[in-house]
């Protein structure tokens, strides 16, 4: 009788201690999934700017500081049909922030009045932003990548986990999640986001056919060559375009 | 307790000066302008102000002021780029500079990553600059450039067919040089390939003083990034 109810005393602690614990985890779930999200959001704003963006002259406030953010906002809230989060965690404030220091990067090029294609596209905004991130050393890391094979930029090619979950996601296409993942030795939180193909996504990676700089051409003067200067892969829509993958610091939680 | 150690210590500095060597650095520090327009000049004086500690400003030409700091004439030098055994720099960076490419705006490639665009690429590469792998590895023909005017002379080369880019640092020393002729050309960048740009301390300092000044920053750099106090 003892034994019993010392065995139910125990696994009603253990219950009662995990508490907290699961609670940790689904606000940092929360917090993670808006942070694909902002970016997600970010890279939308820059699509739909292209105009803007390699327009000769013109305005350009609309691509820097806390304009460049209400737009991702308002383009977070048309996409999600959901409220911007209050971006009251450290990380999402970091993110927020690294957003505006990449546009300020970019601005000699943005508004320069005599170059057409500038070269600020979706991938290497996302590109940039996750290198930024990376060497703040702040505990947060952001990639937008897909298979091995045939990545552009080599500073986006999946890890192991990220080839895993890729190999998942091709299967059964979901946000998968790991909440007690180890990467150098730290614990960490893991979360990928896949992206659907997008008929946008062709104009580079299509086929010759999908490529703007073909359109009104004959098709022996086609080119295999996008606008970004790299060879177009031959992928289709139905073909698994790439992820968003996230990795947090537990301890930059605190 | 940062901040008692900062009190403790700053009031033990004797409420000393700290004298901050600046040199030209735009557009972060630009010499061609009132030292009011510079936005890192503000953070700086804001960082080492909001802990009671004094600061002077000397405006120096780069080499003299890594002279003066070596002298132990000056506490702190910045922004300080090319770290050496003999000077010790803070522990995390002020910001990055991002080597690129400049190119004639009808040759304007806008993207670095993609390689083959660069073989047969002829680039003009500064007396002693340290060229980023991808670019020594692309194919490209790296030309030595002659003389110390690296934006001047860049701009001329590209302009008269000579190369078809030159290769700098931070090409946004280029845009912001105050040449006129900066509009007449266009850069790219090595993402990826940053290094970071410090504030560099005196030999001489002792290394109490050091540690006080390094936390001030670190703490400061927690608070608010001079990146995202540059871009906001």
């Amino acid at each position: 009788m003892f034994k019993a109810s010392t065995f139910f005393l125990l696994i009603f602690a253990l219950l009662v201690a995990s508490i907290p614990s699961f609670a940790d985890d689904q606000k940092t779930k929360q917090v993670v999934d808006q942070i694909s999200k902002m970016y997600i959001s970010s890279m939308v704003f820059l699509f739909k700017q292209q105009w803007l963006i390699n327009q000769k002259g013109g305005d350009k406030s609309e691509l820097f500081s806390t304009k460049f953010i209400n737009n991702i906002k308002a383009a977070y809230e048309e996409k999600y049909q959901e409220d911007f989060p209050k971006a009251e965690h450290k990380a999402q404030k970091m993110l927020l922030q690294a957003m505006i220091e990449v546009m300020e990067d970019n601005r000699p090029i943005l508004t320069d009045a005599d170059i057409g294609f500038k070269g600020v596209i979706p991938a290497t905004f996302a590109s940039q932003l996750g290198r930024k991130l990376a060497i703040k050393g702040m505990g947060l890391k952001i990639k937008f990548t897909r298979m091995k094979e045939g990545i552009r930029n080599k500073a986006n090619i999946p890890d192991a986990w990220e080839s895993a979950m890729i190999e998942k996601i091709i299967a059964a296409p979901k946000i998968y999640y790991d909440a007690n993942a180890i990467v150098d030795g730290k614990t960490v939180y893991r979360h990928f986001t896949p992206l659907p193909m997008k008929s946008y996504c062709l104009n580079c990676h299509g086929t010759m056919a999908d490529n703007p700089l073909n359109k009104g051409k004959d098709e022996a003067q086609w080119t295999n060559i996008d606008m970004t200067g790299f060879e177009m892969e031959n992928w289709k829509i139905t073909d698994f375009a790439g992820g968003i993958s996230i990795l947090m610091e537990k301890s930059s939680l605190k | 307790m940062i901040y008692f150690l900062v009190f403790f210590l700053s009031f033990s500095l004797n409420a000393a000066t700290i004298k901050v060597g600046l040199v030209d650095y735009p557009p972060h520090i630009d010499f061609k302008k009132p030292l009011n327009d510079s936005k890192l000049f503000h953070y700086i004086n804001d960082v080492f102000k909001r802990e009671d500690l004094q600061v002077e400003f000397i405006q120096y030409p780069n080499k003299r002021g890594l002279l003066e700091l070596k002298k132990g004439n000056i506490d702190l030098l910045l922004p300080y780029e090319e770290p050496e055994e003999s000077v010790k720099i803070f522990s995390r960076p002020l910001f990055y500079s991002v080597p690129g490419l400049c190119f004639t705006k009808d040759k304007f490639i806008p993207i670095l990553s993609a390689l083959r665009q660069f073989k047969g690429l002829r680039v003009a590469i500064p007396p002693g600059a340290p060229v980023v792998s991808v670019l020594r590895d692309s194919g490209a023909i790296l030309v030595n450039m002659q003389g110390s005017d690296i934006i001047n002379r860049g701009i001329a080369l590209t302009q008269f067919g000579r190369v078809d880019a030159f290769y700098h640092p931070s090409p946004l020393k280029v845009y912001y040089s105050g040449i006129k002729r900066y509009k007449e050309v266009a850069c790219s960048f090595f993402h990826g390939y940053e290094t970071g740009v410090f504030i560099a301390a005196s030999p001489k300092m002792t290394e109490k003083k050091f540690n006080l000044l390094n936390d001030i920053f670190n703490n400061a750099l927690d608070k608010l990034s001079y990146e995202y106090y540059f871009a906001r």
